[in-house]
């Protein structure tokens, strides 16, 4: 699973994968649009819905945060 | 060559969201030592992913957050000094009392190349139409909604595979350089503005109406689908309702969507693949949902 996330990190936001802070959004490592293209490819490569709620800076700040986030709706 | 930095202008402020606000007011912020203005930062419309709190603390510009539209159109009304309002992102409409005041000047970003598709959500209209062509458009506010004088406008292509999240983000781009470009005219008010032209029945596109009224066939064309459901993408934006149609006689609500090649094409439950005429198909996520009884 790891993998593929951060496949699809390496695709739009390759310095996400060498972030290791806890701001990606503060720290212009991501931006807005860049979630919505992550978000489509996590819902496509998961099959999983990732609910407005759950896009938020908080589920974004690193790459273990995204991870974290999508094993949550994994096991939901 | 030698520039003149005077301006009349005591105050600047920026009011907005989104990516095109943090460049407007970084842009802002470094002519100040050169203008001398003070800048105020207005957030109006709270985004999940905003960063204007930060940028307004490491530039020293206060920032406020007014949510309430009377509260804000009385913070606007107790403005004294002569002020430029840079409206960029942003959904407020300014009162006609404001706009009126000698002493203010407001400038404004429109996603569209105006007189065409005034009001809200333009890029989703552009796409909805199968537009080739858009742009932005700065210009003067005045009580007429985006109706006042053009300052400058920018160009740009729509692709055929261009969401419409991904059109506001090369919009907001070109909102950024085409305001680096006119700031300094605007600031010193010797910004040539042309009036729009525009004919008084124009449409005006509101934040209520929604393309194809939110439904397709299944028999409509597979690219007309993919354009609707491409002109109101803007991710978990729930700026419009998730499209519908109907499915074996049920009701389904339109979960996601994607162009994809024949090898990708697999038989599960809940997709939909429908074939463009190139030989791609549009793979169609849906969930049925309870039919609305509308008596």
């Amino acid at each position: 699973m790891e993998e593929k996330i951060l496949a699809i990190l390496k695709e739009h936001c390759e310095d996400a994968l060498t972030y290791d802070g806890d701001s990606m959004m503060e720290d212009g490592v991501i931006d807005s649009f860049t979630v919505i293209n992550v978000v489509g490819d996590l819902e496509d490569e998961f099959d999983i819905e990732i609910d407005a709620k759950y896009v938020v800076a908080e589920n974004f700040k690193n790459k273990e945060a995204i991870i974290a986030l999508v094993r949550k709706l994994l096991e939901e | 060559m030698d520039r003149n930095f005077s301006t009349a202008f005591r105050k600047v402020i920026v009011i907005g969201y989104g990516k095109v606000t943090g460049q407007v007011l970084q842009h802002v912020c470094g002519r100040k030592k050169e203008y001398g203005y003070e800048i105020v930062f207005v957030e109006h419309e709270v985004n999940p992913f905003s960063i204007m709190e930060k940028l307004c603390a490491e530039n020293g510009v206060p920032f406020l957050q007014i949510t309430d539209k009377k509260e804000l159109a009385a913070w606007f009304d107790g403005i004294g000094e002569k002020t430029l309002i840079v409206s960029a992102g942003n959904n407020f409409l300014f009162p006609a009392s404001l706009v009126q005041k000698e002493f203010i000047t407001i400038i404004n970003f429109h996603n569209a190349l105006l007189p065409a598709y005034p009001g809200r959500n333009a890029p989703t209209w552009v796409i909805c139409a199968g537009e080739k062509e858009t742009g932005i458009t700065w210009h003067y506010v005045t009580a007429g909604v985006d109706e006042g004088n053009i300052i400058v406008q920018k160009k740009c292509e729509i692709g055929g595979d261009t969401r419409a999240f991904e059109l506001t983000e090369q919009l907001m781009d070109l909102a950024s350089a085409a305001f680096r470009e006119c700031f300094d005219d605007v600031v010193a008010e010797r910004a040539a503005a042309r009036p729009q032209g525009f004919d008084p029945q124009r449409r005006m596109y509101r934040s209520c109406e929604v393309p194809a009224d939110g439904r397709f066939l299944l028999t409509d064309p597979p690219e007309q689908i993919y354009r609707l459901l491409r002109c109101v993408d803007y991710g978990k934006n729930d700026i419009f309702p998730s499209f519908r149609t109907t499915v074996d006689g049920r009701e389904a609500e339109i979960l996601r969507y994607r162009k994809v090649t024949p090898e990708k094409r697999r038989d599960e439950d809940g997709f939909l693949y429908l074939p463009f005429s190139d030989g791609d198909f549009l793979k169609i996520k849906y969930r049925y949902v309870e039919c609305e009884d509308e008596n």
